[in-house]
């Protein structure tokens, strides 16, 4: 390739790419922030998660019975107070 | 070429810095709600933009780099320092990334992958990936600038042009060295991706921890890269430097593992993060760290600040890389001052006995490892910053300090899966105990009863204790692994009347995460195994007349032959062995050196016989000159094909950690 052909081709490479860029687009895309309700819906997801993974662990005889209730009833009382506040917030 | 590659390097320099510039300018107006003349999210999107058209400039850059080697175009220093006319086509590709130059070429067009892959699919999260897309430019700007400014890759040849290059050096004419710095780039760049996403979640004060099962897959490819990337380079040392070994913690190797403790440190604890809301400072630290360390190996091993057998490609850069990593380590702590209140834990861990604390003594110990790692490689330098003597640190001492911390690391292995969440009472350790604890006896009893004894005619054996040691907890992690799967494919079998079998691919698939995770750790169990190996290694040098023999182990060798060929890339000397055992012809073996031609550098290339039980490691030390006669170097490694089959095991945990879980069938385990 001589001098010229790599200046035509850089060139070329250069108006295709810039004609990319800077293309108008009719709709961008939103920059919605994430509320709290998203973050909590998440968070039940998890502790929902946790609670089927203890259960199973629980089966599989990892856990003494009183263990297994006891952190049960704490998971269970940390999304019992989820759910109330995502109810809060869905009702305002 | 060249004029249209240097061009092309140009073009992704402004793109980048254009990325960078706009995207943070975008993200700074929707911050602050300030009108402009163009809209943010317009702004954004050309940032965005700007990205991608900067991954098909560094693909043109690259490109024109690859064709002009093919080409022979020794118009270009790097061509000619790095190529030569008979070079087989598979080294001419890796031409690439022999020298400095073209290694930082392949380093920017992998972050411009990353970053198009991570661009095209922003609309998971369009301002969390505005503020990694970012990042990641600022990482490629600095890169491009280092390309552009101080290690042009086309950069011309002044005065006379020669017919023919200097060749590729010769340690890396071999077939891994084709995948291996690849794959070892791909997981020192892949980083890049993860740190991105915690540095731009922390500035964006991100609400909740998806942003952690967004990296997830990220940050495990790249883990796996970098583990592959490890082993091989391994793998070739073993094979191709004919000293036995294939661990020497040389700087380069050094490099290579600390980046891959603190991302192994970070696949654990961010899981701490996910679930239970704890450790938020202390994983975006780690990230930090990783993507840090990466650069600080660069730095060390390409900055030319550490000589090293590894390092193909030196030069005077290690001054850009120290501004950038200041400038890195500047952003994150200021980061981290502004938006600490964000970090703080929703939970404590509650014992010292559960799965939490074992996460945490895990994390301690593999920067422990790190730090040890660390402090070994730079205290070269120091030594000479301080004292003017340049003092180096040799192999006994990282043993001395990294094998126990490797050992308590196993140990955790085996005892993490088995405590449960939150705390732990002694009838629960009890009931999940017994049986890794029976199997690390029995393993002790039959390995003194085999001749593993720390203890001989009154003399200490260190290798010997450690070995056992090792063996003996294998043992007892296999079984707590072991009894993870059998007990959860009893509930299911239970549950379902199929058969364990079924029931054991049923829990796979149901949590591919944890149980990928448990396949990860039996390989990592496999390797350590191999290399518990190396305190039993024996070997034996002699020089051979025709029909001499030479014993180790079980073998005698004998020399049938030793002669020289040569091919338009190299002239070799080999000798002819037959390998006996018990007087049976076993089999052929030819070990080599070689005098490459372009370079008239020497290398060795090693015969390896390899079985489960040790690897039959023959080395063509040279020829005696006064009796022309070959001296051959013969190596008994026990175990050593445990190291690259454990590997394989770890990749396939991997594999099956990335594949998504089978979600209806986790609420059938209710």
């Amino acid at each position: 390739m001589t001098e010229t052909q790599g200046l035509i081709a850089g060139g070329l490479l250069l108006i295709a790419l810039l004609a990319y860029t800077f293309w108008p687009e009719k709709v961008s895309a939103s920059q919605l922030e994430k509320t709290r309700l998203d973050y909590l819906i998440e968070r039940k997801e998890q502790l929902n998660e946790n609670l089927r993974d203890l259960n199973f662990e629980f089966k599989a005889g990892k856990y003494p019975e009183k263990e297994f209730q006891a952190q049960r009833a704490q998971l269970e009382n940390e999304t019992a107070m989820l759910m109330t506040e995502i109810e809060i917030l869905q009702r305002a | 070429m060249a004029l249209f590659g240097s061009f092309a390097l140009l073009i992704a320099l402004a793109l980048a810095a254009y990325n960078l510039l706009a995207g943070a300018l975008a993200l700074r107006l929707l911050a602050t709600g300030q009108q402009a003349r163009i809209s943010p999210e317009r702004l954004a999107d050309t940032a965005r933009r700007a990205g991608i058209a900067g991954f098909a400039a560094i693909t043109a850059a690259a490109f024109a780099l690859v064709w002009s080697v093919f080409a022979n175009d020794f118009s270009i220093t790097y061509i000619l320092e790095h190529s030569n006319r008979a070079l087989p086509a598979a080294y001419k590709f890796a031409a690439l990334w022999s020298g400095q130059e073209g290694s930082l070429v392949l380093w920017a067009w992998l972050l411009g992958a990353y970053g198009f892959v991570l661009r095209l699919t922003h609309k998971t999260d369009v301002k969390l990936y505005a503020y990694a897309g970012a990042i990641l430019a600022g990482i490629q700007t600095f890169f491009l600038v280092v390309l552009n400014f101080a290690a042009p890759p086309f950069a011309l040849l002044k005065g006379h042009i020669p017919a023919d290059g200097n060749g590729l050096n010769p340690l890396l004419q071999y077939p891994e060295m084709v995948i291996h710095p690849p794959l070892l780039y791909l997981g020192y760049v892949g980083f890049s991706v993860p740190f991105a996403f915690a540095l731009g979640a922390l500035m964006m004060r991100y609400p909740g921890e998806k942003w952690i099962k967004i990296t997830r897959m990220w940050t495990m490819v790249t883990w796996l890269f970098l583990t592959c990337g490890v082993f091989l380079g391994m793998h070739w040392a073993y094979a191709v430097l004919g000293w036995g070994g294939y661990w020497g913690w040389d700087p380069v190797e050094n490099a290579s593992l600390m980046p891959w403790l603190t991302g192994t440190a970070f696949l654990h604890s961010v899981m701490m993060q996910e679930k239970k809301g704890m450790m938020k400072g202390w994983n975006v630290w780690l990230i930090f760290s990783t993507f840090l360390l990466t650069m600080l190996g660069t730095m060390l091993t390409r900055g030319g600040l550490v000589s090293s057998v590894h390092a193909f490609a030196e030069s005077p850069i290690g001054y850009w890389f120290m501004i950038f990593m200041v400038m890195v380590l500047a952003t994150c702590i200021f980061t981290y001052i502004l938006q600490r209140d964000h970090l703080k834990s929703e939970q404590r861990v509650e014992s010292v006995v559960s799965r939490e604390s074992s996460f945490l003594f895990n994390n301690l110990l593999l920067l422990a490892g790190c730090f040890v790692i660390v402090w070994g490689t730079l205290y070269p330098i120091l030594s000479e910053y301080i004292e003017n003597a340049k003092v180096t640190v040799d192999a006994v001492w990282y043993n001395r300090v990294a094998i126990p911390i490797g050992l308590f690391l196993l140990f955790l292995m085996g005892v993490g899966p088995l405590l449960p969440w939150r705390a732990t009472s002694f009838r629960s350790i009890r009931r999940n105990f017994v049986l890794p604890v029976i199997a690390l006896w029995v393993t002790v009893i039959v390995c003194l009863i085999a001749g593993v004894r720390p203890w001989h005619n009154g003399a200490f054996n260190t290798g010997y204790f450690y070995a056992l040691v090792t063996f003996a907890l294998a043992a007892g992690v296999l079984t707590a692994v072991g009894s993870e799967f059998l007990r959860g494919a009893m509930v299911i079998s239970k549950q379902s009347g199929r058969n364990y079998f079924w029931s054991i691919y049923q829990l796979i698939r149901r949590n591919t995460r944890r149980y990928g995770g448990y396949i990860v750790h039996i390989g990592v169990v496999i390797v350590v195994i191999g290399l518990a190996g190396s305190a039993f290694n024996r070997s034996e040098e002699k020089e051979l007349a025709l029909h001499d023999k030479l014993t180790i182990g079980p073998y005698s060798l004998e020399c049938m032959g030793f002669t020289e060929d040569s091919n338009a890339n190299y002239t070799s000397d080999y000798a002819l062995l037959d390998v006996r055992k018990g007087g049976k012809m076993l089999f052929q073996m030819a070990p080599e050196k070689r005098v490459y031609m372009a370079s008239g550098q020497p290398q060795t290339m090693v015969a390896i016989h390899s079985i489960v039980a040790w690897d039959l490691y023959v080395v063509y030390e040279g020829t005696n000159p006064d009796t022309d006669q070959p001296i051959i170097k013969a190596f008994l490694n026990p175990l050593v094909s445990w190291i690259w089959a454990g590997v394989m095991v770890m990749v396939l945990g991997t594999l099956v950690a990335l594949m998504p879980s089978q979600r209806q069938g986790v609420g059938n385990r209710e």
